[in-house]
């Protein structure tokens, strides 16, 4: 892995002025968040800070009580369910395999759905997505709950590439995972976002995630966020902030990152 | 869903050149991967060395480069790629790119006989579960009554609320219904025969003796079998079961044992009140279409029937009540890990306590006509 050096590259996600609020509680409290093309950006928080409602309101789950959400240029509420699926893939945070298909049925239903393409050329491209996800060739014919956690999330990030997206978002990609098979998955990540070019926002609890592979990070905090590379949110003042990038855990992280990127 | 034909639809890609040597001009993707496929088919057949142009092409996916590794792969040179699309034909190249393995297909016949010996096989195995856990069920149950310290009062009596009381309604309405059909439906055979009134004897007989106790016991099968198996199904899925026997306590003591105590009280006294209201339903129509009023109707109940024909229906109850707990709590404790599996044994539990009820409703049927009861 080599640290990477983008151009500031016009954003291909922006949302501004986001408002959720619950009730009379206030989630976030006008957000602008800009995702330039091609960089892995995480998302981090407390709990309950909002990180899951900011991805369902990014990917056009949940419509916000008021502000925009741009994809590629066009309000996220005009375009349509094809142009949608064409642009983004989510994996969701316990992967949503639909439990009655196999992996490789799961990785060929929204081809199956939204294009032209022959059989043939469906179950090609199915293997290939597979085996790019990192996944054995037989593992195409099981079904979701005969995998491990990790094949589980790897079977849905076979899908979530399915349609070649711009944008990939992640919920929580590394979560309950050993260390091991979870690192697999950030490297995974990496391979996919160079290899591919594909944008990557990922909500993630993971400091080995945030801090080793994400190019920016955005901090939800107080129905607020900040976003920076994670060398400048260090000099953060916030106090949630600073606590988390300077804990024994982040320091740890950054000793991994340092130590495979040969640079701080 | 619409076969979208908007975004996906446009084919941007162009070919060309002629001979050896083409360029490809445009986005080579999911949309245009079939064009490419076939404006090239007739190109590749040669064996001579091709080349192929890549500088111009724009937009390459997952797709695309696929396609392009097979060309470089059947010997076709590609020139000119961008840095970006070369670092991707290289990601896509080096995969392994093997087929979808693909489950071998038996002959037709062979899968029927081999899913006919696994059904047959697995009858065996659940009239083996069913045998096994009713005797469990019974043993655990016995021990209860017979060390009264060992029941839950508060846990039955939160049990017959929710399988008695909440089901009079539904109940009631429910036998004075099929009081009613099965009255009018006896009203068209017996009056060519100056029969009418024999109506009232019809209704309350088969209310007593079948009808009352049949469609109590689908009723509570269906309302509470079902909510046995998924309550004890969830406890399951979620390791509650489990973390209950890590505390020494058993599931078969603390869940299923209240729950048979509580069905096989509630289900005789619900078909008591079912059959209540199809004396009810039937004195209703005599009262509307043979103009009997309530008096006289009681009157003739009590030459129609006698205290058998109630006894008859209400011994039953308690013995449907202890099969339809016992199959429900079983299909609950074989819930497996996944939230799907409560769905499949809740069903199975209703299936099979509805047909064991049935089964056990002719059986009996027969058992009391030997005895002349």
């Amino acid at each position: 892995m080599t640290a990477r050096k983008r151009p500031a590259s016009p954003p291909i996600l922006s949302a501004s002025g986001i408002v959720n609020r619950f009730g009379k509680q206030v989630v976030h409290d006008k957000i602008d968040l800009d995702v330039r093309a091609g960089e892995i950006l995480g998302i981090a928080g407390g709990s309950g800070s909002g990180k899951s409602v900011l991805l369902k309101t990014l990917t056009g789950l949940r419509r916000p009580n008021s502000g925009k959400v741009s994809l590629d240029g066009n309000p996220i509420e005009s375009l349509s369910a094809t142009q949608k699926a064409a642009l983004i893939g989510v994996l969701f945070q316990q992967g949503a395999l639909f439990s009655s298909l196999t992996v490789a049925q799961n990785v060929m239903l929204p081809m199956r759905e939204h294009t032209n393409l022959p059989v043939v050329e469906q179950e090609r491209l199915a293997a290939v997505k597979i085996e790019l996800a990192g996944l054995p060739a037989d593992t195409a014919l099981k079904f979701p709950s005969e995998l491990s956690g990790g094949m589980v999330k790897r079977a849905a990030l076979a899908r979530a590439l399915a349609l070649d997206p711009r944008i990939l978002f992640l919920d929580e990609p590394t979560s309950d995972l050993d260390s091991l098979t979870a690192s697999g998955i950030d490297e995974l990540i990496v391979r996919l976002n160079q290899g591919l070019g594909i944008t990557v926002v990922v909500v993630t609890h993971d400091l080995n995630t945030l801090l080793g592979i994400c190019d920016r990070v955005a901090m939800l905090v107080d129905k607020k966020i900040s976003v920076d590379t994670v060398d400048k949110l260090k000099r953060s003042t916030q106090p949630w902030i600073h606590e988390l990038l300077h804990s024994d855990r982040a320091q740890g992280a950054l000793f991994a990152r340092k130590a495979s990127h040969g640079i701080g | 869903m619409a076969r979208p034909s908007d975004a996906l639809a446009s084919e941007t890609l162009a070919i060309n050149g002629e001979g050896d040597a083409r360029a490809m001009d445009g986005v080579l993707d999911l949309r245009s991967i079939e064009l490419a496929r076939k404006s090239l088919e007739a190109w590749l057949k040669p064996g001579k060395s091709r080349k192929l142009d890549l500088g111009k092409l724009s937009g390459l996916d997952t797709t695309g480069a696929l396609f392009l590794c097979e060309l470089r792969d059947r010997k076709v040179e590609l020139t000119h790629a961008s840095n970006e699309h070369s670092q991707f034909l290289e990601l896509i190249g080096g995969l392994e790119r093997k087929p979808l393995p693909t489950l071998e297909k038996m002959p037709r016949w062979r899968e029927m006989i081999v899913e006919l010996g696994k059904g047959v096989d697995a009858v065996g195995h659940e009239a083996y579960d069913v045998t096994v856990f009713i005797a469990r069920a019974l043993n655990a149950l016995l021990r209860a009554l017979v060390q009264p310290s060992l029941l839950r009062p508060a846990a039955i009596s939160k049990q017959i609320l929710e399988i008695g009381i909440k089901a009079l309604p539904i109940v009631g309405v429910m036998a004075i219904m099929i009081s009613i059909v099965i009255g009018y439906q006896g009203l068209v055979q017996l009056r060519p025969y100056g029969g009418d009134d024999f109506m009232i004897n019809l209704v309350a007989v088969s209310m007593l003796r079948e009808m009352g106790v049949l469609i109590t016991a689908i009723m509570v099968a269906g309302r509470s079998g079902s909510a046995f198996a998924a309550e004890i199904g969830v406890m399951k899925s979620r390791e509650e079961i489990d973390a209950l026997e890590v505390m020494g306590l058993g599931a078969m003591e603390l869940l299923v044992v209240p729950r048979l105590i509580a069905i096989m009280i509630a289900l005789p006294l619900l078909t008591f009140f079912a059959d209540l209201m199809g004396l009810l339903g039937g004195g209703i129509l005599a009262n509307a279409v043979l103009d009997i009023s309530p008096m006289p109707y009681l009157d003739r109940l009590h030459l129609a029937v006698d205290r058998s024909d109630l006894l008859v229906g209400l011994i039953k109850a308690p013995i449907f009540a202890f099969c339809i707990g016992a199959v429900g709590c079983m299909h609950g404790l074989r819930v497996g890990g996944s939230a799907e599996s409560v769905g499949r044994e809740t069903t199975r539990a209703v299936v099979k306590a509805i047909f064991i009820v049935i089964i056990l409703d002719a059986l009996f049927s027969v058992l009391f006509e030997r005895l002349g009861l």
